[in-house]
């Protein structure tokens, strides 16, 4: 059992029993008997452990839910999780014990539940590792639980989600330390020639040892962990994921180092932007335009605002300034525990599965400001991430690391 | 003098298992377990279902049963045909090949299960080495 799940004196504290208890309200509110998790958000903000191979989360109407995973793979997630051993089963590929089996016997011997209704999660993402189930599973469990009727549920957890509580926050801010300490690694290795011969992947690497030695467990983005462009790759149109290619760092270019930790489930997403060698007057007047439109961003950020007002405002600025034709016009994507990422809220906007653009943030939301800046006739981009805490009146960046876009010698 | 055989699943087999499980699996080999399995055979020559259930505390064999019909509570139950268990204890085929494929059904906890692999085929193999006619 994880050592800060009681202590609710720790700053990181999570109260997992009342998670559960919240679902299992929504639960009984829409008649369902038991809640079949699948998606990795899920199996995050629920067991408190990272979940990499395919996994499910059984939660009855009361009592303890059952998290079941691979079986390489069971112990550790008991070991990490608060959840103990005897509520992390593992399935294997042998007669009765593979993933379908295993949930539906639990389901209807220990759970005695043939019949009622059994919440799922289903959907689509444009995030590779959600983990909706899939239509070989659903149709399985269909099979296995014949006279149980199957109804998707996924906006329990998302409802539930969505606000985040204080150990959550401060995960997401020991992240961000974390990613800080990485940045001044990468600005210190670069500096006084040190980009001489340096690749992007090196980059990544310096990064990476930085960030673990300061208490990451993972570089966790699913887009190639730690993301250095370098030159043309900074402009590539629309180019928001770069994962570090063997591309040496030239001067004269620019250079984005987007680089991410992991603390606890909670994620540090910061980009940061330099030249190397001197810029050009051109280049400094994209790097003072993306400047001046993140500050401008960041100062915007509060309670009330929604994704599409804000890019509406954003867009016009990067017009009246001249630089709109090198902006992605997004400003923002979702985070939350390990596995959510991109949507923001729930999924109840006009196009199913992304976020709705009318959303209005609220108070102790979590999501990363984020803006792309890419012109690639000139080769050169520039990208800001940074989670952000919404408050009344403004919003908290977590990553400290001074913003601007610093020539390196 | 040939050694006399013993019918496969009879009492008299089921003393022998005993006998042999107690002698030559000592509570160190079997590192000191508290569990419990059951074999249902399916499918027996006789057209029936019997067990085969087995009863460990600390380590030691307290219990070894044959019977038909409804087998104890175990904490791991082992579902297949008569014959895929036969060849099991003749040593024809392993346990872990007739899970995998799907030949035996495993219900229990499957993490546990893998830490009690070794020890399943330890008993096995004292199994394979009674003259029993199947």
């Amino acid at each position: 059992m994880s050592r800060n799940t009681t202590n609710t004196q720790d700053p990181f504290f999570i109260d997992f029993p009342n998670r559960i208890s919240q679902i299992q309200d929504a639960m009984a509110q829409e008649g369902i008997d038991v809640y079949l998790g699948s998606r990795l958000r899920t199996l995050s903000w629920t067991t408190d452990a990272f979940c990499p191979w395919r996994s499910y989360i059984v939660i009855p109407s009361d009592g303890l839910p059952t998290a079941f995973t691979f079986v390489i793979d069971a112990a550790r997630i008991a070991d990490d999780s608060w959840l103990d051993e005897d509520h992390v089963l593992g399935y294997a590929p042998m007669g009765g014990m593979d993933q379908i089996s295993v949930i539906s016997g639990f389901i209807k011997d220990t759970l005695s539940i043939t019949r009622g209704r059994i919440g799922v999660e289903n959907g689509m993402s444009n995030y590779l590792p959600e983990g909706n189930l899939t239509h070989y599973e659903y149709e399985q469990f269909k099979l296995a639980l014949s006279d149980a009727k199957f109804v998707n549920a996924h906006h329990i957890i998302d409802r539930l989600s969505l606000i985040k509580d204080e150990g959550t926050i401060n995960r997401f801010r020991e992240a961000s330390r974390i990613v800080d300490v990485g940045h001044r690694a990468v600005k210190d290795a670069l500096e006084n020639g040190g980009y001489n011969g340096m690749t992007e992947t090196e980059i990544a690497g310096i990064a990476a040892l930085a960030m673990r030695r300061a208490g990451s467990v993972w570089e966790w983005s699913f887009t190639g962990g730690n993301e250095i462009a370098s030159g043309y790759r900074t402009g590539l149109a629309g180019g928001a994921c770069t994962p570090a290619s063997r591309r040496k760092i030239q001067e004269g270019e620019s250079l984005m180092v987007d680089i991410h930790a992991m603390f606890k489930l909670g994620l540090g997403d910061h980009s940061h932007n330099y030249f190397i060698g001197t810029a050009t007057d051109r280049q400094r007047w994209h790097a003072n335009n993306f400047i001046d439109l993140v500050s401008l961003c960041l100062k915007t950020y509060k309670a009330g605002v929604s994704p599409v007002g804000l890019a509406e405002e954003m867009m016009d600025f990067a017009e009246e300034r001249g630089f709109a034709d090198y902006m992605v016009p997004g400003f923002e994507h979702g985070i939350g525990m390990m596995g959510d990422e991109w949507r923001i809220g729930p999924s109840d906007g006009p196009i199913p599965y992304w976020t709705d653009p009318d959303h209005i943030y609220q108070e102790k939301e979590l999501l990363i400001c984020a803006m792309q800046y890419a012109c690639p006739d000139e080769n050169i981009g520039f990208r800001y991430e940074n989670p952000i805490v919404i408050k009344k009146d403004g919003c908290e960046p977590l990553s400290k690391f001074p913003l601007g876009i610093e020539e390196i010698h | 003098m040939m050694e006399e055989k013993l019918v496969y699943l009879s009492p008299q087999w089921r003393d022998e298992v005993e006998n042999r499980l107690k002698k030559e699996l000592s509570p160190e080999k079997m590192k000191r377990i508290s569990t419990s399995m059951t074999n249902i055979y399916k499918n027996c020559p006789d057209g029936k279902d019997r067990f085969l259930y087995f009863k460990c505390e600390d380590g030691r064999f307290t219990e070894v049963g044959v019977g038909e019909g409804e087998s104890p509570q175990a904490e791991f139950m082992i579902t297949g045909d008569y014959e895929t268990f036969a060849k099991i204890s003749q040593g024809k085929l392993k346990s872990q090949r007739a899970l995998m494929g799907g030949k035996l059904k495993l219900r229990g906890n499957m993490v546990k299960a893998l830490k009690l692999a070794s020890l399943a085929d330890r008993l096995n193999k004292v199994l394979s080495q009674i003259p029993a006619e199947y």
